[in-house]
Order: structure tokens, then sequence, then C-alpha cells
């Protein structure tokens, strides 16, 4: 049996007072000693926890990802929307960007006019300087419901809108018309132009395709050096309107590896815009000229393009009047 | 026969059985049409070398000068198989004659991850340890092919296990000796299938060298007696002499390119790898063109790969390795082997950290780092096995059981749902591949999935239409001639400019391809194409009158 000290003896001391806790840590460590660290029990069922979480949040995953992505009705039932609305002016934006099926389904052309395009774009973010020249009005088509979201495209086509119809739901489709406020519609393009232009070159070919240009598909004239020589192309257009603006774009073709070009674009034979082509900026150099103080006459327009050396995927220039 | 022999054999049977099964749906792959030519090439060395020995050297360099980017003995078992199942015995064709060696040798790594796991965990451990490595999507593609990367893996794993072994107390039938002479012959197959087998020795190396240091732990463990990194008074790694001698052996036996002129072509090999070209790949919305890449890459590509709950295995798997060591090494864990923790440790983790190197070339999705995947699988199933023995002692089997078929499920579905598409599969994390597609991830590599619009392009091409197949070789494009896959009347097209089907794969860094088709064809209009979750893959154009 333990005695108890005797109060009145000369060994027995006080216990040492605790230490003063006014913010009350030392009470706060004490307690955290008591479950830190983790037993092997408590790590183990934390582990546990952890796969079990990862593997139902898995077979969720799986079960659901197909109701989250449109079938083959949902298709149809937009492609029948835009083949019933769809009029020139119109193009099909989409988002996500990779939604690239539209362009098996939806009409290519506006079906009431088979003479005009119907543009489906894939933009990865749609930004301001994207000008969506020639649109009127942007059909959104976009998942919802897909992994990862839709991307920002919407958001930023609502500022440009006077006017927002839908989003008609079809199925995990969703199909929103946006009026553009202020639609960008060229006087006249260089592509389109390129027909009637006069062309000088002695061993470079000048075409109007479709090239890529900073990941995405862009329509411009391509100028192209198929031997060693690297001489100058002219292109001379006569008697165009200016209008308010001469924009554009100076890029390389497939930012493929090579040397670069340098564009300058002329107007009556004085030098207005000039921009380079270089390996490295796979988006080009814009061209910009304000051409609000020249008389409103028709001018001669003069594009040349200097390769400063082998240019394999060729130089790709867009050009167009903005009135 | 035991059980662990039973589960380690039931495996390698099954992998061989399912690889065979699910083969033909697997495309050609790039690097495959090559090397199955050279398999053919190589295969008829040894006939010809045998008939007429004094002109042994004109006729490997003849024969071996297919392909010597890469050492001869992997394609050499590719030539081997296919003279076998395709030349004489008739029962595949040339493609999945060839493919048959890559199989043999995934089965090999079934067996012996099934037998490593039950050595760290017991039979539950080897029977989960090969599910964790085979269910992995990428891992799960990789066995069809007759490439390289799972071949040097299971070859690596295997000089590994062997290195292990010659060094510890569970030695089985084999003396210390045995074990030695076994991993130098494996380190040879492995310097003879892919270079990568260089890292491995000084990786082994080290884990013996910092095994070495036990701190607190004043004895082994029974798994570690006279382990691995014992120093003072005990066993030499002789493993790493038999490796120094035997590996360059057998890597220039295997590999008669090298039996003249050797040291030259050595150099000119290893330079070849020295300064690989950096192809260009996509990561988080960038294409990588050159270095120096980001460090994070390796980590955050298999993050996004490995289905979440094996990642979270996996995870778990490393952290209980470093907290043994821990443990062991503050004199608390007496029968844990220090050495064999580094060695699973630093095997997990080195061919990661290699390839996060920032001037080490950035492509081919997991496969530059796919020998971790093993020591990964292993340390998952063990992370596995032991919370079962924790959470409940009495019914510790039954609690590992669920927490694997919760981890192991939608794997298997996930799986069987990519499946032939391995080189396109992104994780749940990611958002599998439409998630992957909005991040800006590679959507694919290698122009395997070509295969899957064959079908489409023999019911539809216009007689005698010229193909531009783009990511998939014109080799390729012969050999599925060949085995009767696509039709004989169709050319092989050098571009779209000169095509009238084009096949185009998608690849970011070649997107201008496809405009130019658009251009050339007078169309943006897809004629077939194959999705995976909505994603496109391989879109199929045609100019006018050429798809009927």
């Amino acid at each position: 049996m333990n005695e108890h000290p005797d109060p009145r003896g000369p060994t027995y001391r006080l216990p040492s007072p605790p230490p003063p806790d006014p913010t009350g840590w030392y009470e706060l460590r004490r307690r955290a000693r008591t479950v830190w660290p983790p037993g092997d029990r408590a790590w183990a069922s934390l582990f546990a926890l952890a796969v079990s979480a990862a593997g139902l949040f898995g077979l969720w995953f799986q079960a659901t990802l197909p109701g989250r992505l449109p079938s083959p009705t949902d298709w149809k039932a937009a492609a029948a929307v835009i083949t019933r609305e769809a009029r020139p002016g119109d193009a099909v934006v989409l988002a996500p960007p990779w939604a690239e099926r539209a362009r098996e389904i939806l009409p290519e052309r506006i079906p009431a006019r088979p003479e005009v395009a119907l543009p489906i774009l894939a933009f990865p973010s749609l930004d301001p300087e994207e000008d969506l020249r020639g649109v009127r009005r942007v059909w959104l088509l976009s998942f919802p419901g897909a992994p990862g979201g839709t991307g920002p495209v919407a958001s930023r086509l609502a500022p440009r809108a006077a006017s927002v119809e839908g989003p008609m739901q079809l199925g995990q489709l969703e199909l929103t018309r946006y009026d553009l406020e202020t639609p960008v519609l060229p006087l006249w393009s260089l592509v389109d132009r390129l027909p009637s232009a006069s062309v000088q070159t002695r061993d470079a070919r000048v075409t109007a395709e479709t090239r890529e240009v900073g990941f995405l598909p862009r329509s411009c004239v391509v100028a192209r050096w198929s031997g060693p020589g690297l001489d100058p192309v002219v292109i001379r257009l006569a008697s165009l309107p200016l209008g308010i603006s001469l924009v554009g774009r100076v890029a390389l073709a497939g930012n493929a590896p090579g040397g670069g070009a340098s564009v300058r674009v002329k107007v009556d034979g004085v030098e207005v815009a000039r921009a380079d082509a270089t390996p490295g900026r796979p988006a080009g150099q814009p061209l910009r000229f304000d051409a609000s103080r020249l008389p409103p006459a028709s001018h001669e327009v003069t594009v040349e393009i200097v390769p400063s050396g082998p240019v394999p995927g060729g130089v790709c220039i867009d050009l167009a009047a903005l009135p | 026969m035991t059980a662990r022999r039973i589960i380690s054999l039931s495996w390698a049977a099954g992998v061989l059985a399912l690889a065979a099964a699910t083969s033909p749906a697997v495309g050609i792959s790039r690097d495959e049409s090559v090397y199955v030519e050279a398999a053919a090439s190589y295969a008829r060395f040894w006939p010809e070398a045998i008939r007429d020995p004094a002109r042994v050297l004109a006729t490997a360099d003849r024969r071996y000068a297919p392909n010597h980017e890469h050492p001869g003995f992997a394609k050499g078992l590719f030539g081997l198989t296919r003279t076998a199942l395709f030349d004489i015995a008739g029962v595949t064709g040339e493609v999945q004659g060839s493919r048959a060696g890559a199989w043999l040798l995934a089965s090999f790594l079934a067996l012996l991850l099934s037998l490593w796991g039950c050595e760290l965990a017991g039979t539950l451990g080897g029977a989960l340890a090969p599910a964790f490595f085979f269910l992995v999507p990428r891992n799960f593609w990789h066995v069809h092919p007759a490439v390289l990367d799972l071949p040097v893996t299971a070859l690596m794993l295997a000089t590994t296990y062997a290195f292990w072994r010659s060094t510890s107390a569970s030695r089985g039938r084999l003396s210390t000796a045995g074990w030695a002479f076994a991993s130098g012959l494996l380190l040879g197959a492995a310097l003879g299938t892919k270079h990568n087998a260089w890292f491995l020795p000084p990786v082994l190396a080290c884990a013996w060298l910092v095994g070495s240091f036990r701190g607190r732990q004043e004895s082994h463990g029974p798994a570690s007696e006279g382990a691995v990194g014992t120093v003072r008074g005990h066993r030499f790694p002789w493993a790493l002499v038999a490796m120094a001698v035997l590996g360059p052996v057998v890597l220039v036996a295997t590999w008669p390119w090298l039996w003249h002129h050797t040291l030259p072509r050595v150099q000119a090999w290893l330079g070849y790898h020295l300064h690989h070209e950096n192809y260009p790949w996509m990561y988080m919305g960038t294409l990588l063109r050159e270095p120096p890449f980001p460090v994070a890459y390796p980590v955050v590509v298999t993050a996004l790969t490995v289905p979440a709950a094996i990642l979270v295995a996996m995870v778990g798997g490393l952290l209980q390795s470093a907290a043994r060591i821990v443990a062991a090494w503050r004199g608390r864990a007496p029968a844990v082997s220090i050495p064999t923790e580094w060695l699973l440790l630093l095997s997990s983790l080195f061919p990661i950290a290699l390839i996060a190197w920032p001037s080490v070339p950035h492509f081919g999705g997991v496969k530059h780092w796919l020998p971790a995947m093993p020591f990964l699988a292993l340390l998952g199933a063990r992370a596995l096995v032991t919370t079962g023995r924790l959470l409940w002692p009495a019914r510790a089997g039954a609690v590992t059981g669920v927490l694997a078929l919760l981890a192991l499920a939608p794997a298997a579905w996930q799986v069987a749902h990519v499946h032939p598409f391995g080189t396109a599969a992104w994780n749940e994390i990611a958002g599998g591949a439409p998630g992957a597609a909005t991040m800006g991830m590679q959507r694919q590599f290698w122009g395997d999935s070509t295969v899957a619009v064959l079908p489409a392009v023999n019911a539809h091409a216009a007689p005698g239409a010229r193909v531009w197949f783009q990511e998939t070789t014109a080799l390729a494009a012969r050999q599925y001639q060949r085995d009767g896959r696509l039709r004989r009347d169709l050319a092989v097209a050098a571009g779209p400019e000169d095509a009238d089907v084009s096949i185009w794969q998608y690849h970011q860094e070649f997107r201008d391809r496809e405009f130019r088709t658009w251009t050339e064809f007078r169309t943006a209009r897809p004629v077939a194409g194959v999705l995976l979750d909505e994603v496109p893959l391989v879109q199929v154009y045609a100019r006018p009158g050429a798809w009927r």
C-alpha cells in the first residue's frame, strides 16, 4: 500500500505549477501529440479510404461518361436544325474545339444556297483579335456535360452579340445562336481577288489555300518557292476600294522550320504596312493600315513578298479591306 | 504444385492467351512496321550463317542492315516466332507471328511480377501485382505490338529480380552464383533489346550501396539475411560483376551486326541515341519542340494515365516503402530489409526521374519510363495486402480482396473501353480522352489507330485509289495488305496532293497536313472517322468520286 507523504515532513514539495499558457498553445500541442503520429492502423484506414474513394470515382466516371456525350440522335437533331435555319453569313463554332465530328455530320454548305459555305470553326479560345470576318451569326454547338468543360468560347461570344437565342437542348448537345452586334464584313479579300490579280514571279507558286497558322485553319494566299531561286513575288490588285482599313496577317504556313519572309503592302506605290513571317512565331505577325484618310476612290494595292531563305511550307498572307 | 506456382503460371498463361486474343484489333505502329521487316531479315541470318560459315560476317552485314538503331535480341525473338508461326506453321499472319515474341515476354513479365509479389506479400501479393501492371490501359496496349518497350521492361525486371535473389536469403533452388550468372545473362538480353538497360547496373549498384547503411537496425529480417546492401563482413554483390562481364558478351552475341567493326558500330549506335531528334509533343496546350522540357512531364503524364485507384495504391506503396526504411533505420522494424526497400524504391523512381531531365527527349507517351511500372505495381500490391492485414487481421484476405476489387474494377473497365486505342488512353483524373483533349495533351501517337478505318476504306475506296496513310508507314500499309486486311489494289500516296483518299490521324504538330488535304480535295468534310468518346483520332477524306 502506498503511503501518503507527511505534509509537514521536510521532504515534501508541492508539484511545480504548470507553465503559464494564456494562448492555449501548450495544451493544443499536448493534445496533438496524442493523435500524431498516427498508428499503423490509422494510416491503413486512410489508405483504404483513399483507394476506395478513387475506385468509386473511377466506376462513376466510366459509368456516366457515355451519358455525358452526345448520341448519334443528338447529332442528327443538331444537323436538322442547322440545315433548316442556316443562312449566308452563318458559321458554326464548336465548344469544346475538339468536337470535330460536326464536320462529318453538319452541312458543309448552306442548304438553301449551295454556293455559300457554312464555316465550322474550332477555336481553343476566342481571342479578342479573332474578328470572325464575314460572319453575321454564330451557332455555338457545345457539349455542356463533356469532361473538361466547353472552354471559354461561349463567355467570349456573349459580349459580341446583339441578341442570343437559345440554348436549345438537343440531348447532350446545346445549340445557341449569337447574332453579332458588329459583324466584320470585308469589302474584299486577297484570297477572293487572287484569280483576277496580276502575279509577278520567276519560280514561285502562288495559290489560295487553307493552311495552319497558330494551330488554326486559315484561308490565305500562299507563296511557295520550289527551286533554289528566292526571287520576290509581287501581287498587284488594280482599282479597289480600301474602306477604313486594311487588315491581315503574315505567317509561315504550318510553322515549318526554315527561313522567313518579309511582306510589304503598298497602296498606289507607297508602302503602308509591313510584317515578317519568321520561324518560332506560329501565329505570325499582323498587318494593319488605317485607310480612313485616303480619298474614297479606288486604289492599286500591291503585296510584295521577299523571302530571306528557303521557305519549305510557304508564306501565308491574309489581307482584307474593312468598310 | 504450390499455390504460388499455380498463381504465377496462371498469370503467365492468362496474359499470353489474352494478348493473342486481343492483338488483331491493335494496329501496326510506326516502329513496329520497321521491326517486323527487320525481324524477318534477322531470322534469315542464322540458317544462312550455318550454311555458309565462311561468309558469316558478310551475311550479318546484309541481314542486320535493317534498323541498326536498336540491337538484335528482341527483334531476333520476333523473327523466331514469325518463322515458327507464319513461315512454317502458317497459323498466323506475318505481323501476329512477329508479335508472338512480344507476347512471350509479356507473359514472362507477368510470371516474374507474380513470383516477386508472392515473395514480398504472400500469395495475395502474387495475385495482385500483375493486375496492377496489366490493368493500366497504356501498359496493356504495350503487351501487343512487336516493339521494344515492354520487352525491355520485362528483361529489366528479370535482371533486377535475379540480382535481388542473388543477394538475399530467398535464393530458392539456385545458389548465389547461379542467380548472379542469371542476372548477367538477363542484363545482356535487356541490353540486346534497348539501350535504356544501360542505366540498370548503376541503379542496382546504388541500391546496394545505400542499402548498406542500416542506421540503428541491429539484425536483418528473415527476408534480408545476408542481404543486398551489406558491406562489412557480408556478401559482395557478385551479380554486378556477372553483369559487367556477361552483359556486353550477350549483347554482341545476339547482335551479329557487332561481330566486326564492333567499336565504331557501338559508338554509332549510342551516338544516335545521345543525339536523338526531339519529336514535337503536345503537353498542356503547348507543342514541345526543343529542350528544356518540363521537369514535371513524366509525373503529370503518369498521374493522368494510370487509373486513379491504382495510382493511389502505387503512391501508397511508395510511401510505405519509404516509411519502412525510416522505421528500420530507427531500429523499430527488425524484419524489414532496408536494401530490398531501396531496390524497389530506386527501381520505381529512377526511370521517371531520368525522363524528367529537361534535355531528355519527351515523346512516346509513357513508354520511356515503362520499366518503372512493374516496381510500382509490386509496391501497390504490397501496400494493399498490408492494409488488409492491419485493418482486420482475422479477415485480411477479404479486406484486401474488397479493396483490390475497388481498385481494379474501374481499371479493367477502362482497359476494355479504350482497347485498341491504348496510346490515346487518359484516366478519370484527366477526364478521359475528352478531358485530355480539352487540356491540350497529346491525343495519340505511332499511327496504329488507322487499323479501325481499314474496313471502311476497303468497302468504299474507288478501285486503284491512291491512299495517303500519314503517320502510318508505307511498310505498315504493305503489311496490312499482305495480311489480307487492306485491299491489294490500293496504292500508297506520298502526301495529300498525290492522294485520292487521305487517312488523317490527329496530331497537332501535323495539323497543316489536314488543312492541305482540305485545299487539295476541296472539302473539309470527312467521309469516315474513328472517335474515342467523341474525340476524333482518325478522319478519312476523299476526293470527289474516290469514295463510293
